[in-house]
């Protein structure tokens, strides 16, 4: 039996086929498959809302709590890896022939690049502005880079930035979650040393 | 309810996560009440949606919602088996006839589904769990052995033995479905 159940999705189908297990079928013309292809989805004789709503939407504690899945603390702990990796590639990487004078301002920042990156506090506005003034510095200096650093780049910014937002919609459902605000911290600090490694490596490039 | 209604209500919209309920309730609450009676479907059934406000934020979309209730659905009563400890000890046992354990249900229900049903709910629990899981809902051996840890041989010989207790059900029920 290959029933296919409509499961409300607004019109989609489940995927999920109805039926003896492939692994075990049962002939067509056994009486039991004709019983089970007679089963029919039913609601219950009472109506469950008001007990189900009074356990969700009216219980001021009720706001979802945020638990991660063994998945997801696996591709955490992967993006952690990868990023980690991609920060100590970027920090070991043989330095780019350049002259020395370049050198010299990947040691000590150019007063131009000092001035032009706002100290990052956290604070949502100064971090916000300090991660977009070095995209601009990173942007400018992009075509400086070899096209290897710029992929392993885009993809640890891409990681970084997803387990930003991942954080960011876990706590508006558990804003007070002490891991969740220092994963959120930690993920914003990292986003800002690649930044400052990336704007570096490019500023030494353009020099 | 529209896939918007799963995104409102993931966002605490209450209104849209009546209208989620109410459009999967029917299915939610027939896959309790297969598996694990009518006595506990009802409970299980608030239970499941309770369970589903609380994980909207992990919905994904990579399946339809309703697949994604469905897997959450088991594994709600899944769970409640594994508190109540009847999962692995109330299997039919393998040496005794099969209709001691399954009186035969009156003869005078019009439906197939519902003569089912009946039997169904005679069925020792594990052994209701692994036909519902593999004969109606499409589990392999494997998925149901992982879910309800139990070696797939056992899902195999209580499916054969849940199966002959339905069928013989079913014959005394209604002699002219005995198979050809």
């Amino acid at each position: 039996m290959t029933q296919m159940t409509r499961m409300g999705d607004g019109g989609g189908m489940d995927v999920r086929r109805r039926g003896p297990g492939s692994d075990d079928p049962l002939d067509h013309d056994d009486p039991l498959l004709q019983a089970i292809e007679a089963l029919a989805d039913a609601p219950p004789e009472r109506n469950l809302w008001p007990g189900i709503e009074e356990r969700t939407v009216r219980r001021p504690d009720a706001r979802r709590s945020f638990t991660f899945t063994l998945p997801q603390l696996a591709m955490a702990a992967t993006l952690l890896v990868a990023v980690s990796a991609g920060v100590s590639w970027l920090a070991m990487r043989p330095a780019p022939a350049i002259p020395e004078t370049a050198i010299r301002a990947v040691a000590e920042p150019t007063e131009a690049l000092r001035a032009d990156v706002q100290r990052a506090t956290f604070a949502d506005a100064a971090y916000d502005a300090a991660v977009a003034d070095l995209e601009r510095v990173l942007r400018e200096g992009r075509n400086t880079l070899d096209p290897q650093t710029v992929m392993v780049l885009e993809r640890n910014l891409a990681a970084i930035d997803e387990a930003i937002r991942q954080s960011r919609a876990a706590l508006d459902a558990d804003p007070a979650n002490t891991y969740l605000n220092s994963h959120l911290a930690d993920a914003r600090r990292r986003k800002l040393e690649l930044l400052r490694q990336a704007a570096l490596l490019s500023s030494a490039g353009t020099l | 309810m529209t896939v918007d209604d799963v995104v409102l209500a993931a966002n605490g919209d209450a209104a849209a996560f009546e209208r989620v309920y109410h459009a999967h309730v029917p299915r939610v609450h027939s896959l309790a009440r297969r598996m694990a009676g009518p006595e506990a479907a009802e409970d299980l059934t608030q239970d499941v949606f309770v369970r589903a406000w609380q994980k909207l934020g992990t919905f994904r979309g990579e399946s339809s919602f309703g697949t994604w209730l469905h897997r959450l659905a088991v594994n709600v009563i899944v769970e409640r088996f594994r508190a109540l400890g009847v999962a692995r000890n109330r299997f039919l046992p393998d040496a005794e006839p099969v209709l001691e354990v399954l009186p035969a249900p009156p003869r005078s229900r019009p439906d197939l589904g519902m003569d089912l049903q009946a039997a169904m709910d005679r069925l020792p629990p594990g052994a209701r769990t692994i036909f519902v899981l593999h004969d109606v809902e499409g589990y392999r051996h494997e998925e149901i052995a992982t879910m309800l840890g139990v070696s797939a041989g056992t899902s195999k010989s209580q499916l054969h033995r849940a199966r002959q207790t339905l069928r013989q059900t079913l014959n005394a029920d209604r002699p002219q479905m005995s198979r050809r």
